[in-house]
């Protein structure tokens, strides 16, 4: 299996208070593959997807990324590498929609000209680019993003996480604070984007209907286990009965 | 219909008013210790002198005996000509005259051994406005130290907020000693460590612009670390999720998202250095203060008085152009 990007194997994660976040959790991730996660609220969804950024700490378990080492502590490789779109968006809500987008490449930003923020030309004209590709292109891009409505917001959320060249996209419930329409949208933005682009997409959903269109793939989750994991068009309902029984 | 009986929370808890009598037995205590009885007399005494029907109180005495030479207040300057140096009655400084006094003074005459009135002419150089443009001087002299002891706190703060910002210190020993450093800042008063300062850095304002600013510096090093720690946390982990390292973190993801506020408190610690910097003068820290405690030491009410309008009159005007910029800030 040369194709797989990144894995996660026997993970675990016990919250204080004895909840099973993660229980032996196995997934790999293969090059320009679209993944949705469903399950419903508590599952381990969100825990799965930080733990992969190592925003969460696992009890136990390796994550593999392009190799058959596991990371361990080593975060950076895998950081620049994987772009991620929240729930919130968590944009800076009092920054401008164009230093929002640049914020995806502040790694390789040099730290001088962060500290006057003073951005490369060529950072500003890709996301000058990229502001069109998601469909914003008459948007004014020196306005604070905290004027914009949910569904920019995360148009500029995908914005962000493209100008980083991901291999990989990570999206935490990209479309739960949205209304059905935009999140629609936002979902084939999102799509559409990644095949072009050549992206894998692991992504969390609520809603079963999105999940299959959307997505390759499809795991089930519940209390921090595995349901079921197989391809889109495979999907029967007794799987669904068994996640929302 | 159930008739069950439900037990809700009495208004007032056991402990609540356990509390309030302990309060009010404390301070019926210690009223009589710091003269609070004294007080109620007095101002009773001088609201029955006010209405007429006592016709003295001690606080019309203690008051009546400065408050006559209070007004008016003095604006020009007056100097005898026999105590400036190379006095030149041709050149006058601008809006100047000169003006002669008889001195009347008894002397013992030596050859009648009698006291004896003798006149003496008594030539001072007057200057109208002579007196209030001194005070207007040093007054600017007390905005001077306003502003750069604002400076430096803010200067000095930044690095404080950092290392006592529980989400931003490298460790717990670097957090507790940050901590300490800007609570004990705080803890001293300006006009205790201004007299250190005088000491370290001699008589002026340069004791009084670094006893300002290392007082504001706790103030503002508290407040921003507070800040820091309770900025929204989501962007944050999003640039952490992006590999930034913590400091680029807070200069893109954390400051942009507080510094309304940190402006606010910029705008409070520089009203407040500069109603500050009018009394740090007293104990020697430069400024308006010195002028005011050299004439008051003088007797030279009528001075004082028009020091006090100055005072009143600068911070007054900077606290409408604060609230004004502050409301602007944060109504954004």
């Amino acid at each position: 299996m040369s194709n797989i990007l990144l894995s996660i194997k026997s993970a675990k994660k016990q919250y204080p208070g004895g909840i099973n976040a993660l229980d032996g959790v196995n997934i790999s991730i293969h090059k320009n593959e679209i993944i949705a996660i469903l399950g419903s609220s508590g599952a381990g969804k969100s825990t799965l997807i930080r733990s992969l950024l190592g925003l969460v700490k696992l009890d136990k378990g390796n994550i593999f990324f392009k190799s058959s080492t596991p990371i361990g502590n080593n975060y950076k490789l895998l950081r620049n590498s994987i772009s991620t779109i929240y729930q919130n968006f968590n944009l800076v809500s009092r920054s401008s929609v164009l230093t929002n987008i640049i914020l995806g490449k502040v790694s390789k930003v040099p730290s001088w000209r962060i500290l006057f923020t003073i951005w490369p030309k060529t950072v500003q004209l890709k996301a000058l680019s990229l502001l069109k590709e998601v469909g914003l292109q008459d948007i004014n891009y020196s306005k604070r993003v905290e004027n914009l409505s949910g569904g920019q917001q995360q148009r500029i959320g995908i914005a962000r996480a493209l100008i980083a060249n991901p291999e990989i996209i990570l999206a935490d419930e990209p479309v739960s604070s949205l209304d059905p329409e935009t999140a629609k949208e936002i979902l084939k933005l999102l799509k559409e984007t990644a095949k072009k682009n050549k992206i894998s997409i692991l992504c969390s959903l609520h809603q079963v209907e999105f999940a299959k269109s959307f997505a390759d793939r499809i795991i089930g989750m519940s209390n921090g286990k595995i349901i079921f994991d197989k391809s889109a068009n495979k999907l029967l309902k007794a799987d669904l009965n068994k996640l929302y029984k | 219909m159930q008739n069950k009986k439900v037990n809700l929370d009495p208004p007032f808890k056991i402990q609540t008013i356990l509390i309030v009598c302990i309060i009010f037995i404390v301070l019926i205590f210690s009223s009589q210790r710091v003269g609070i009885p004294d007080i109620i007399e007095r101002l009773y005494e001088s609201s029955l002198d006010l209405v007429g029907i006592k016709n003295s109180s001690k606080i019309g005495e203690g008051l009546s005996r400065i408050s006559k030479e209070m007004w008016p207040p003095v604006i020009e300057s007056r100097k005898d000509i026999n105590l400036i140096l190379d006095f030149d009655s041709s050149n006058l400084p601008f809006n100047s005259y000169i003006e002669k006094q008889i001195d009347k003074s008894y002397e013992i005459n030596p050859n009648t051994f009698l006291l004896e009135e003798v006149e003496e002419d008594v030539v001072f150089l007057i200057e109208p406005l002579g007196y209030l443009r001194i005070v207007i001087v040093k007054i600017i002299e007390s905005i001077e130290i306003a502003f750069w002891a604002s400076f430096i706190s803010i200067i000095l703060s930044i690095p404080l907020a950092y290392y006592s910002a529980k989400n931003y210190t490298p460790n717990s020993i670097v957090y507790y000693i940050f901590r300490s450093i800007v609570s004990a800042l705080r803890a001293i008063p300006e006009l205790i460590s201004v007299l250190f300062m005088v000491l370290a850095f001699g008589f002026g304002p340069a004791a009084g612009i670094m006893a300002l600013g290392l007082h504001s510096a706790g103030f503002l090093g508290k407040f921003f670390a507070e800040d820091i720690e309770n900025a929204d946390k989501g962007p944050q982990e999003a640039l952490i999720a992006l590999g930034a390292s913590k400091w680029k973190v807070l200069k893109l993801a954390v400051l942009p998202q507080v510094m309304p506020q940190y402006v606010a408190y910029m705008l409070y610690i520089l009203d407040r250095n500069l109603r500050m910097a009018t009394v740090i003068g007293l104990v020697g820290g430069g400024g308006i203060g010195q002028e005011l405690k050299g004439r008051f030491d003088l007797f030279e009410y009528g001075h004082v008085t028009t020091i006090i309008i100055v005072i009143f009159i600068v911070v007054f005007i900077f606290d409408q152009i604060s609230a004004k910029l502050r409301s602007k800030l944060i109504g954004d």
